[in-house]
């Protein structure tokens, strides 16, 4: 009895770290996905244009240009800095820190520049909001799941 | 009953910036503590095209009663043209240059703990209330523009102390990401018998600023240098030059941790009666550590030497050593 309780034991520890090991790489998965996914841009079908290039894309985000051709206000949707897609589009958009893309909006804001994005928490949320707003504009990483909202071409590309 | 598009269409938001800071006056021999500005910013979008900016500032003042006054700093009231072209109607930070243009009273934001003495000696008119024409980020080289008519210098916020009206013109460019050249043009007449920064001037004086900057603030490496010309005429005096100068610099050594100096120079010509001569020298060696996107130290030591009372009066030399925390909220 003395030999095989601690086999027993060993066997449900191994189980227990097998499982623990199966959960942290399907975590890190998730994780890396985010951060690496390709991005998708999307825009409410009024104001933005289908295709653009990524320098006039960059512009945008960036709060330089306050309307579109058609004379409809741009609004900036994003996802939050603490989501994978807010952090993966904080280095491939912005390519800065969670930190400096918060403080270069409070800046911008401060000047009177400029209008701070929409931040959201889900990309659901994100997708209902250009769906509603002429003029809207934001980044997913997925196709979009929501009628009413047209993924928006970046030299010729879907994603970026 | 209220409208609730209305409500949806008024996105109102509340933010606030504060510092605290020490410092040790080797010349003194003595350590002290105090409060910096507490500073309330609001903006609010109006409507598709009109939006509002107020900026008011809560601060210690020795001639209050309870020590303490609350000025107004910035209301602006901007209408969008079309396309980057505004109009913006209020009470604003004059646009000349950068520092004026960018920072504003939010501590948080300064790359040094305190301004430099281009504006802290008042040669530049830090604010103007009229109106502002404006455009930005226009063309492949982002060219900006600012054209202001404004009280002007002696004036006060709800009135113009006589018929001059104050003129600014600014333009910049941004020829590459996180570079900014600008150059801006300021006249202004002061009438005889006005008072400005609590001093009365008997004669009319004619000012005129030209000035130039560059603004680079790279992944490693931070530059802002600006320099300014002041011509002050009046009819007994003749015209008086002012030339005050800045340079910042620097060094990122990662994410949170920047070294930095600055160096400033200013110098009045003999003579002049609008400005109090001063002439100065000021050097600032510092680490500023940024904890996140609203929290900020700095450590700075800073050695200055002037002359207040003009040329011919002793120099004056001044030794601190400041801590100071800023945050937002």
């Amino acid at each position: 009895m003395m030999n095989t309780i601690p086999r027993i034991g060993q066997l449900y520890s191994l189980q227990v770290v097998k499982h623990l090991v199966i959960l942290i790489a399907m975590l890190l998965a998730t994780i890396v996905h985010g951060q690496n996914s390709p991005l998708t841009i999307i825009s409410n079908p009024k104001g933005c244009p289908t295709e653009m290039k990524e320098s006039e894309l960059k512009s945008i985000f960036l709060g330089e240009r306050q309307r579109w051709r058609t004379g409809d206000k741009i609004q900036v949707a994003l996802m939050k800095t603490n989501t994978s897609i807010g952090k993966n589009t904080c280095g491939r958009m912005y390519n800065m820190t969670e930190d400096e893309l918060k403080k270069y909006w409070l800046a911008l804001v401060f000047q009177g520049k400029a209008e701070a994005p929409a931040f959201f928490n889900t990309v659901g949320e994100l997708q209902n909001f250009v769906s509603e707003n002429p003029g809207a504009i934001g980044i997913i990483d997925q196709s979009p799941t929501v009628s009413g909202i047209q993924v928006v071409s970046i030299d010729g590309k879907q994603t970026l | 009953m209220i409208n609730p598009h209305l409500i949806l269409a008024q996105k109102t938001e509340i933010k606030g910036f504060i510092d605290v800071r020490t410092w040790y006056d080797k010349e003194k021999e003595k350590l002290s503590f105090g409060l910096g500005e507490q500073d309330l910013f609001i903006t609010s979008t109006l409507s598709d095209r009109f939006s509002f900016l107020g900026e008011t500032v809560f601060k210690y003042d020795a001639s209050s009663t309870t020590k303490f006054s609350v000025s107004i700093e910035r209301i602006v009231l901007k209408y969008n043209v079309g396309g980057n072209h505004n109009i913006l109607l209020g009470k604003h930070h004059t646009p000349l240059n950068y520092w004026n243009d960018t920072y504003h009273h939010g501590r948080l934001f300064f790359p040094t703990i305190d301004r430099p003495l281009l504006f802290s000696s008042e040669i530049i008119p830090i604010h103007t209330t009229g109106i502002d024409f404006q455009g930005h980020d226009l063309g492949s080289l982002r060219f900006g523009y600012d054209l202001m008519f404004g009280n002007g210098l002696a004036s006060d916020d709800v009135v113009d102390n006589d018929a001059h009206k104050s003129i600014t013109a600014a333009v910049h460019i941004k020829p590459a990401n996180n570079l900014r050249i600008g150059a801006s043009f300021y006249n202004d007449i002061i009438s005889a018998g006005s008072t400005v920064h609590g001093e009365v001037h008997p004669h009319q004086v004619d000012q005129h600023q030209y000035s130039a900057s560059i603004a680079y603030f790279g992944k490693k490496f931070e530059l802002l240098t600006e320099g300014a010309l002041v011509t002050n005429k009046t009819d007994s005096t003749g015209t008086k030059q002012t030339i005050s100068t800045y340079i910042y610099g620097g060094y990122k050594l990662n994410e949170k941790l920047t070294l930095y100096f600055r160096l400033d120079q200013q110098q009045f010509e003999e003579g002049e009666v609008y400005f109090h001569p001063d002439d100065a020298t000021l050097l600032l060696l510092g680490s500023r550590c940024q904890i996140n996107y609203l929290t900020v130290v700095k450590l700075e030591y800073q050695y200055k030497e002037d002359q207040p009372g003009g040329e011919d009066s002793p120099a004056r030399f001044q030794n601190l050593i400041t801590a100071q925390v800023a945050i937002g909220f």
